[in-house]
């Protein structure tokens, strides 16, 4: 059965999975997006579904490296090369934030090199003012049209707030995993966990609310308990490959808890249910995401991570960035001070979207814990 | 009988092995690197027990604790610890005031803050890239068709050295190539790559403090010439080691075996 939890990963090989292939032979239409701040849920209207864009396995960035620079990050790179290779295909429009100036050229160089026949960039501000709340509004109802226009989908309030209850149960599923975490020793890994994350963003939303129910009861009935020697919370951008996760576990780190963008965060808060569903949008784009890219944020995101530490017991943290990432980059020097002041152990760590250096990362990851004692 | 405790340190150039017993040091090796560290570890061994007449077989040690890029393929360790903390740990077995470490080994460059006791208190790594490693130093001296040793005495006779501005292994060595065509001075160019490489470690030691004393350990620590570069960029005077500093991190991997045994028992 494709959704149980050790065929996750079969999900996560290829852009184009088996669920994405049965929803498309249903009538369904695939989406791509990048970027947490896209409203996943107004994808999730009709029959549209999200799929969030990954690069799984990419060998290099030749093709890409011609329309952009090397100082535009691999992800956004490793996302040109895909689509240059003809992996999106399957893909009936693209969706993207002007979250950063890398997916903005991506999306630029997207629609000039492939031409979709539908792509969308949402402006977001940079600020959580009420004039920006009103902006986010009015430009998630401008997205809504587009969608109207080109899918004939209605994204009236009805549909959206109907959207939203059903991503609240798959909310609700991964909060309660995301409890079992908490537990001394918790009854699956980081690399586990990680995969059904993932996962459920590849794939439409009612197999991943299959997907996460499954693993669930996979996890209650057949507990594995992992040895770790220290617990380990993970932070920072773009994070889409378990095995990341896993050579991080193979060196007896266990991690219990997240905050990176492809990870669990926003699922630990559940949308609201009253009022105009395009403001509860607007206000979670603006404030759920807890970007860098948000101004005067700072305080908040850090406090964020802080309440994590204590509430997961976590002994050590570990930020890692893509290269030349500039929202991640400068966060995380503040981040990596601030932590340290409080006495938490951190490691930072570069790395390119694609998987390398793994011998180095190793020895890293290994350094750390027995730098804290493990 | 006297318990021996061992540390096997495979690194990417060479395999090297320390053994201690009630007295300290008891026996050292430097090998060659095998194919398969596995073979590294026994030879570096066996090279390493040939001083100590009571060690007939590596399993007459009490504990033995492998360290390096090789460490988890060493089947017979008792344990693997990283080389970032082995190499802390020799340099505080040697000199317990040393606070800071630049290790520069056969592919990569570490920089180490110590804690009060031996322990990482922050460590940086350079990246995939080996400029400014042991690789990157056979790289120019067989440029110069020369030994490495005899490219460190070289750089020692410059009277103004050129700099050599890429950090790229592959770049520097076809700007070395260059210079050279142009007929100038080779002890120029020389130092100009010593200091090359003092500059990276610069950077990396200015991320962990660069609090004295500070040695340097690694194959490349016998380097005169980058010594001599690196005291001049950082502003210190580093601090040698009482025992060849190619050795550390094998001598506190040798350490630990000590400490973990304790505790085993």
């Amino acid at each position: 059965m494709i959704g149980a939890t050790m065929d996750l990963q079969k999900l996560l090989d290829e852009p184009l999975n088996q669920l994405v292939e049965d929803a498309i032979e249903k009538g369904m239409l695939p989406v791509g997006y990048a970027c947490s701040m896209v409203p996943e849920v107004l994808l999730s209207i009709g029959k549209l579904f999200p799929v969030r864009l990954r690069a799984p396995n990419v060998a290099g960035t030749e093709m890409a490296d011609v329309y952009l620079s090397s100082v535009i990050c691999s992800l956004s790179r490793s996302l040109l090369e895909f689509a240059l290779e003809g992996k999106y295909s399957f893909l009936k429009g693209f969706v993207f934030t002007a979250s950063c100036d890398h997916l903005r050229r991506l999306n630029d160089n997207l629609r000039y090199c492939e031409k979709p026949e539908f792509i969308d960039i949402l402006d977001i501000p940079h600020k959580i003012t009420d004039e920006a709340v009103q902006w986010t509004i009015d430009e998630l109802r401008r997205f809504a049209q587009q969608l109207k226009s080109h899918f004939g989908v209605d994204a009236g309030n009805e549909n959206v707030m109907e959207a939203i209850r059903r991503r609240n149960i798959l909310n609700t599923l991964l909060r309660r995993i995301n409890d079992l975490r908490k537990s001394q020793n918790p009854p699956f890994s980081g690399t586990q966990y990680h995969r059904l994350i993932m996962a459920t963003q590849v794939v439409p939303p009612d197999d991943a609310i299959n997907l996460a129910s499954e693993f669930l009861e996979s996890v209650t009935r057949n507990a594995e308990h992992p040895r770790f020697r220290a617990r380990v919370m993970l932070v920072g951008g773009n994070l889409d490959d378990p095995s990341y996760t896993e050579i991080i576990e193979s060196q007896g780190a266990l991690v219990v808890a997240d905050r990176y963008c492809t990870g669990s965060f926003p699922a630990l808060e559940p949308y609201a249910l009253e009022g105009d569903p395009y403001e509860i949008l607007a206000r979670r784009v603006l404030t759920i995401t807890r970007c860098p890219r948000m101004m005067e944020g700072f305080p908040v995101r850090l406090e964020y991570i802080m309440n994590l530490y204590r509430e997961y017991a976590v002994d050590g943290i570990i930020i890692e960035s893509i290269k030349f990432c500039d929202t991640w980059g400068v966060e995380t020097s503040a981040l990596v001070s601030r932590l340290r002041e409080r006495g938490i152990p951190v490691l930072r760590l570069e790395r390119e979207y694609h998987q390398s250096g793994e011998g180095q990362l190793r020895t890293r990851v290994q350094a750390f814990l027995e730098s804290m004692g493990k | 009988m006297v318990r021996y405790f061992a540390g096997c340190d495979i690194g990417s150039t060479t395999g090297k092995a320390v053994i201690i017993g009630e007295n300290g040091i008891a026996g050292q090796s430097i090998v060659p690197r095998e194919i398969d560290p596995e073979e590294t570890a026994r030879v570096a061994l066996s090279e390493a027990m040939k001083t100590i007449d009571e060690l007939k077989s590596y399993k007459d040690i009490a504990y033995l604790v492998g360290t390096g890029y090789g460490r988890s393929e060493i089947p017979f360790a008792h344990e693997n610890i990283s080389e970032i903390s082995c190499h802390a740990m020799g340099a505080y077995y040697c000199d317990t005031s040393i606070k800071t470490i630049v290790d520069i080994g056969g592919q990569d460059v570490k920089g180490i803050a110590l804690g009060d006791d031996g322990s990482v208190k922050e460590f940086v790594m350079n990246d995939k890239c080996a400029a400014g490693t042991g690789r990157f130093f056979e790289a120019m001296s067989r440029i110069f068709r020369m030994e490495l040793q005899e490219f460190s005495e070289l750089s020692l006779k410059a009277k103004r050295a050129i700099p050599v501005t890429a950090q790229c292994s592959v770049f520097a060595e076809s700007e070395v190539i260059s210079l050279l065509a142009r007929k100038n001075p080779p002890e120029d160019i020389a130092a100009g790559v010593q200091g090359a490489v003092a500059k990276r470690c610069f950077v990396l030691l200015k991320r962990v403090g660069i609090t004295p004393k500070v040695t340097i350990t690694g194959g490349c620590a016998k380097n005169r010439g980058l010594v001599k570069e690196l005291e001049k960029v950082l502003r210190v005077e580093i601090a040698p080691l009482s025992v060849d500093p190619q050795i550390i991190g094998a001598l506190g991997a040798a350490v630990y075996a000590r400490k973990r045994s304790s505790v085993a028992v």
